[in-house]
């Protein structure tokens, strides 16, 4: 059990990565730097809890919202470009916050122990969880109860007004701009939400590891990140859901046994599910409950009538 | 008719099946990167803990609380030198039935992992894992601390390192000056060279004059060679893992770097060196706690080559914890039954703690009682196609 609960938060905090680059993916933009926000994130809640003795709570929370303005900042400059000088300057990003925690020391003395960030030596004893009597299947429920927020919020937000302006850009800039959507605000808000997630998801990730360093956080994080949601489609929200649980149940830990073999597959499958399903594993466009439903019955009409 | 045959068949199997499904077996689950960049050295550490689990098993196994005697068995799970993944494997792991696990790896996996285990024995407040493990790799010093459930069996650089440069202190003493080569990137490679090689050469009176960078998935050292030729050291160090260090050599030669001494990182005193660049690193010279230099240490060698794997100072610590294992089961009466398993687990581990002095392959191996190791070591130095040992401090 306790296998699968370790399980559980993985999933649950590549979910919240993967959710974003989502809502960025969704105004057209490819960004790399989701990675620099969740080290970001990361070394911010660490520093909340064990440096300051925060809750875990405000520790994530404050992390998010200082990564969120972060990614608000960066957004104007970076998203002044478009395509793959995007991609190059989020990269440059995401590499430069590494490069930062690289360099970073800043301890201080608690209870007779050096804690704090140690440059390349890590920030390590991010121990709130278990010193705080929180068991395993405590931090699986904590960790969903976050993504379940996240989820229901990008799923809200996709059924309203505002997802329909952020899938306008997404799908033709100079239509969106001819209706007078302000496309810089929109980007930008794009950029500091996916920024504040990315910090929430690298808070909680900190503190279920207890020790971060630079190396972590580098473009193959990046990489993943924007993965998931092309993997699983921008139809909706769940679709990242499903690759994460694809990429990090089925191919990293369902394929464990197959050693070197595994990281072969591992490319391979994901190019056959890239060419099974073009558009993401649930597409572009989420289906219906009723649409499934209607589906179902029409097939079950032929069948009877050919009876 | 024919029934009456099957069924005398039948049962005649089944009794002969009888006794070998009521043999116990103790499981001790190994773990760390054999896949990847760094994946050669779980898969020698693998091989060796299969070659001596072999042995223990041949020599009629482990004795339990009741007298009876059990079989060892081993598996060795991919970590691929990731700290998430790392995690999950112990977290897998502990949901076995093995009693004891050894590894990991790399160091930026074993700091996380032993973060997430209880910290203080008996601390009812801490929820960590409960869980023994016996690390044989991960080298980087001090991370024993973390909690009172890990153990290690992995040299202590500080005192080798310090032994040689006092070594070439006088074997050298026209040498001066001194240029580090480190792989920043990697916890080991980069705690060495800042907190060990560089240290122990300015404690014995060798000036720094100079110090290039590079990562471990580098291909190019063109830059770093150059800033070695301009400083032309006496002494040239490098902190890094068989495979940039290769690199390293190879573009030191084009260049035509060529220091008086060469030091190498504990690491590579391994095959893959040899294999991957045996010309270039004639002559390095690296401080080590394992070599064939006796009976045991070549009959260990040879049974883990029969297993695929090849004996460095990492491997060695993976066999040798294997055999300390046994002693430490034979030592902590576990009863090795399904009900007992958190019970045997805490036992091994009290067992592990209580521990003064175990043999290794080169001597007796020391212990600290914060669950580090003191073992003993030689220099050794690329000769041929073979690592030669050029000087035994104990001797």
């Amino acid at each position: 059990m306790e296998f699968y609960l370790g399980l559980l938060q993985i999933l649950g905090v590549h979910t919240l990565l993967g959710l974003s680059a989502y809502i960025v993916l969704l105004t057209g933009q490819v960004s790399m730097a989701q990675a620099g926000f969740y080290a970001v994130g990361a070394y911010l809640a660490a520093a909340c809890t064990t440096m300051f003795g925060l809750h875990i709570l405000p520790a994530i929370l404050i992390a998010a919202v200082l990564t969120g303005a972060l990614a608000c900042l960066v957004g104007f400059p970076a998203l002044r470009v478009k395509g793959l000088m995007l991609v190059v300057a989020t990269l440059a990003f995401g590499e430069m916050v590494r490069l930062f925690f690289f360099n970073l020391t800043w301890q201080i003395d608690r209870t007779g122990e050096l804690v704090g960030p140690n440059g390349a030596e890590g920030f390590r004893s991010i121990r709130f969880f278990p010193e705080n009597g929180w068991d395993t299947a405590d931090v699986a429920m904590f960790i969903w109860a976050v993504v379940a927020v996240v989820m229901a919020l990008l799923y809200w937000v996709d059924n309203t007004r505002a997802g329909a302006v952020l899938r306008a850009v997404g799908h033709d800039e100079t239509a969106a701009q001819s209706i007078g959507l302000n496309l810089t605000a929109i980007k930008v808000g794009a950029m500091a939400a996916g920024g504040a997630i990315a910090g929430l998801g690298g808070g909680i990730y900190a503190h279920t590891v207890t020790h971060i360093e630079h190396g972590v956080f580098g473009i193959l994080l990046a990489t993943f990140a924007i993965a998931y949601p092309i993997l699983g489609g921008l139809g909706s929200v769940f679709g990242t859901l499903i690759a994460v649980v694809f990429v990090q149940g089925f191919l990293v830990e369902g394929l464990r046994f197959l050693g070197d073999w595994r990281s072969l597959l591992f490319g391979a499958l994901i190019v056959v599910a890239m060419n099974l399903r073009p558009t993401g594993l649930l597409g572009e466009r989420m289906p219906r409950l009723s649409q499934l439903l209607r589906r179902r019955s029409a097939a079950a009409n032929k069948l009877n009538e050919a009876d | 008719m024919k029934f009456a045959k099957f069924a005398a068949v039948s049962a005649l199997a089944l009794s002969a099946a009888l006794p070998a499904a009521a043999e116990t077996t103790i499981r001790i689950a190994g773990f760390g990167a054999s896949s990847g960049v760094v994946g050669i050295f779980g898969q020698n550490s693998g091989a060796a803990m299969a070659a001596a689990v072999e042995k223990v098993n041949a020599e009629g196994g482990v004795t339990l609380a009741d007298g009876s005697h059990a079989m060892l068995e081993t598996e060795y799970y991919d970590d691929r030198c990731n700290a998430e993944e790392g995690i999950s494997v112990l977290r897998r792991i502990a949901t076995t039935d093995a009693v004891v696990a050894v590894g990991p790896t790399c160091s930026n996996v074993a700091e996380p992992l032993f973060g997430i285990l209880q910290a203080h024995i008996d601390d009812g407040g801490d929820t960590g894992l409960q869980f023994p493990i016996f690390t044989d790799v991960a080298i980087k010093g001090g991370l024993a601390g973390i909690s009172e459930w890990v153990f290690r069996n992995t040299p202590s650089e500080a005192k080798m390192y310090d032994d040689l440069f006092a070594w070439l202190r006088a074997e050298h003493p026209e040498a001066k000056t001194i240029f580090g080569g480190v792989e920043e990137d990697f916890a080991h490679s980069r705690f060495t060279w800042y907190s060990v090689m560089k240290t122990a050469a300015e404690a014995h009176g060798f000036e720094v004059v100079g110090e290039a960078q590079w990562l471990v998935n580098d291909t190019n050292f063109s830059n770093q060679a150059r800033a070695m030729r301009r400083a032309e050291p006496d002494i040239v160090a490098i902190s890094a893992h068989p495979f940039t260090t290769c690199g390293m050599l190879r573009e030191m030669s084009r260049q035509g770097v060529e220091p008086e001494v060469l030091v190498g990182l504990t690491s590579s005193s391994s095959l893959e060196t040899l294999t991957g660049c045996a010309n270039e690193a004639q002559g390095l010279t690296i401080p080590t706690s394992f070599a064939p230099v006796n009976d045991a240490a070549r009959e260990a060698a040879d049974a883990v080559a029969a297993k695929g794997g090849a004996l460095d100072l990492h491997s060695a610590a993976a066999w040798e914890n294997i055999m300390i294992l046994r002693d430490v089961i034979n030592a902590a009466h576990i009863d090795g039954t399904a009900e007992s398993l958190e019970a045997d687990r805490r036992k091994i581990r009290d067992a592990l703690a209580s521990m003064e002095t175990v043999e290794g392959l080169l001597g007796t191996n020391g212990r600290t009682a914060e669950g580090e190791s003191i073992k003993p070591y030689v220099f050794v130095s690329a000769s041929g196609d073979a690592w030669e040992v050029v000087h035994n401090p104990d001797s």
